[in-house]
């Protein structure tokens, strides 16, 4: 056999598989679909703009999530980041008028630290990713309420918004973002020798360690990407909110199963080494655009949460068939 | 070839009250297949992931090509040439030939050299398993789907493409049916012809005799016995492997009396 030549790929795909693997592709275009047809207001610019916005601040941080998740790195520290970065965000820049150059700076810097906790926890604690990213949640939340003492702060200065608010070209700069962050992890887990590890580490941590991949390296990098992203999220959302996400103790409107949900749907598997982050997005809107659907529709909030609640077992259920499958 | 390609000198390894290495001097020469054996839990194991960077030893040395070596990670025994081969051969299951044979060794190309090079690891692949003579139809066939002969290829075509010089076999053909065992005493002594120096933990006594050219025999962490295949049998090795040494004959009624 000539070795000059390049193999060639197999392509072959039973109905069932195409159906799982393109199931999402699917449901998102017929529910789209069905609300073009039977929801009023539905089709329109300024709503397909709302729907994208939306999406890109959860999706952003479901690319994180996947991103970590691919890695066999559960990590739900979403909504103490979140805090986190959006105290610091609104403390520095408002409260103590730090330029906004600056005030972002502090804040990688502080999402880069979150990412180091995490790390040092699952990979020198060797504690369970879940189980620890809970307790550090709960941290970070801590450190985000001392630094408020309690209190919501309302952002009064132009620039925050002036900049995250923008919208080039007509496009919400959230959505560019979100783009930029969907297409530097694609490319990341795709082409480099980083994301091969990534996926090695997921599914086969020993094969992994004994083949000489630098896991504590590579779990360090995982989590911080993941807090990094959560950190740019809720700059954008704290921008977009006009104050800080934080209230009293909890921040409203951002929930870990959310985020689950669009990863899972995304095809990340809970138990590490799957996953394609471009499904996340395509996840990400499903939600959005259900949600924007229901809203036009003037449905009852419990919908919703049905729905949701349904959406989740769905992906959990496609997850443990798949990895079922795998295993014969 | 005076010096040993690899050397260890009172290699130990103690978990906590439990010796698994006990003072092993052994000398495994270039180019060369040694068999290492021994009864379960005689130190075999133990003795390869100290050689391997799994473990740290206790006490003693390891020289490799005739300088000392300090093994602190599998990364470093990796980079020294010493390219182990585990029992359950540590592939990702899910994932296709190409993504195996090269795991934690990707080759990349383009600016900084951070995107990875598909076409030329696929073709790198195709080169090795052909050398190797394996008959796996595909490299992009998920490894999962390959028989356990296929999957030790994969395994060892690993070491090849890592450039190892030492390759250790830990029990290779365990799981394995008649053909595919076959498949792999050849592939051991295509290692050799190719220069290499094979490690091979077998309990195999016939294997041993068919493909060794030195054997080891331990023996409740100690490296009892060493010798040439000319000069022994499976009848002595399996001797050896039970402990029986040959300076007088009271050792073998001590045995007994321990034994009551």
């Amino acid at each position: 056999m000539q070795s000059t030549s390049l193999p060639s790929r197999p392509l072959r795909l039973r109905p069932a598989e195409w159906l799982l693997e393109n199931g999402l592709y699917l449901s998102t275009l017929l529910l789209f679909i069905a609300f073009a047809l039977f929801v009023p207001n539905f089709l329109s610019l300024d709503n397909m703009l709302v729907i994208l916005g939306a999406a890109a601040i959860k999706g952003i941080i479901a690319a994180g999530f996947t991103l970590a998740a691919i890695s066999g790195l559960l990590d739900v520290s979403v909504i103490g980041v979140l805090a986190l970065a959006s105290v610091l965000t609104a403390v520095l820049y408002e409260r103590l008028g730090w330029p906004l150059p600056l005030t972002l700076l502090v804040v990688v810097v502080g999402a880069y630290l979150t990412g180091l906790v995490n790390s040092w926890m699952v990979h020198n604690a060797r504690i369970n990713s879940f189980v620890a990213t809970t307790a550090t949640s709960s941290l970070f939340l801590g450190v985000a309420i001392a630094l408020t003492g309690g209190q919501s702060i309302v952002i009064t200065r132009p620039e925050l918004q002036g900049v995250f608010l923008a919208r080039p070209l007509g496009i919400n700069l959230a959505i560019w973002l979100t783009f930029a962050v969907y297409g530097l992890g694609y490319v990341l887990l795709n082409h480099t020798k980083l994301g091969a590890h990534f996926y090695a580490m997921g599914i086969n941590y020993q094969a992994a360690r004994l083949s000489g991949i630098r896991v504590g390296r590579v779990t360090r990098i995982a989590l911080v990407i993941s807090a990094m992203a959560t950190a740019l999220a809720a700059v954008i959302a704290t921008a977009r909110a006009g104050n800080t996400l934080l209230f009293g103790t909890t921040i409203t409107g951002y929930d870990v199963s959310e985020i689950f949900i669009i990863a899972l749907l995304g095809g990340v598997s809970l138990f590490g080494g799957y996953g394609r982050i471009e499904r996340n997005l395509v996840a990400a809107l499903f939600l959005a655009l259900l949600y924007n659907g229901l809203q036009l529709l003037s449905a009852p909030a419990s919908v919703w949460l049905l729905l949701k609640g349904v959406a989740f077992i769905f992906a959990i259920l496609f997850d443990t068939l798949r990895q079922r499958q795998q295993a014969r | 070839m005076d010096i040993p390609i690899l050397e260890t000198r009172a290699l130990s390894k103690s978990f906590g009250a439990v010796d698994a290495v006990r003072g092993v001097n052994w000398q495994v020469q270039s180019g060369t297949v040694c068999a290492l054996i021994g009864d379960n839990g005689a130190g075999k194991s133990s003795l390869i992931k100290l050689i391997s960077g799994v473990y740290q030893p206790s006490a003693g040395e390891i020289w490799v090509r005739g300088e000392k070596a300090q093994i602190n990670s599998p990364q470093d025994a990796l980079k020294l040439g010493i390219a182990p081969v585990y029992q359950d051969l540590a592939l990702v299951e899910s994932r296709n030939v190409v993504m195996n044979l090269f795991l934690g060794n990707e080759l990349t190309h383009g600016p900084l050299n951070i995107f990875l090079d598909h076409r030329r690891m696929a073709l790198e692949a195709q080169r090795v398993l052909l050398e190797m003579r394996s008959r796996i139809p595909s490299v992009f066939e998920p490894v999962r789907k390959l028989s356990g002969g296929q999957r030790q290829a994969v395994a060892i075509g690993r070491t090849l493409i890592r450039q190892g010089e030492i390759i250790i076999l830990d029990e290779p053909t365990a799981a394995l049916g008649v053909e595919q065992t076959g498949e792999v005493l050849a592939l051991v002594q295509r290692l050799r012809e190719a220069g290499k120096t094979v490690i091979l933990i077998t309990h195999n006594m016939s294997h041993v005799m068919q493909v060794a050219d030195q054997v080891a025999v331990m023996y409740r962490g100690e490296l009892v016995h060493t010798t040439r295949k000319e000069d022994t049998d499976e009848h002595q090795l399996v001797a050896r492997i039970m402990g029986w040494k040959p300076e007088n004959k009271e050792s073998k009624e001590n045995k007994e009396t321990e034994a009551a």
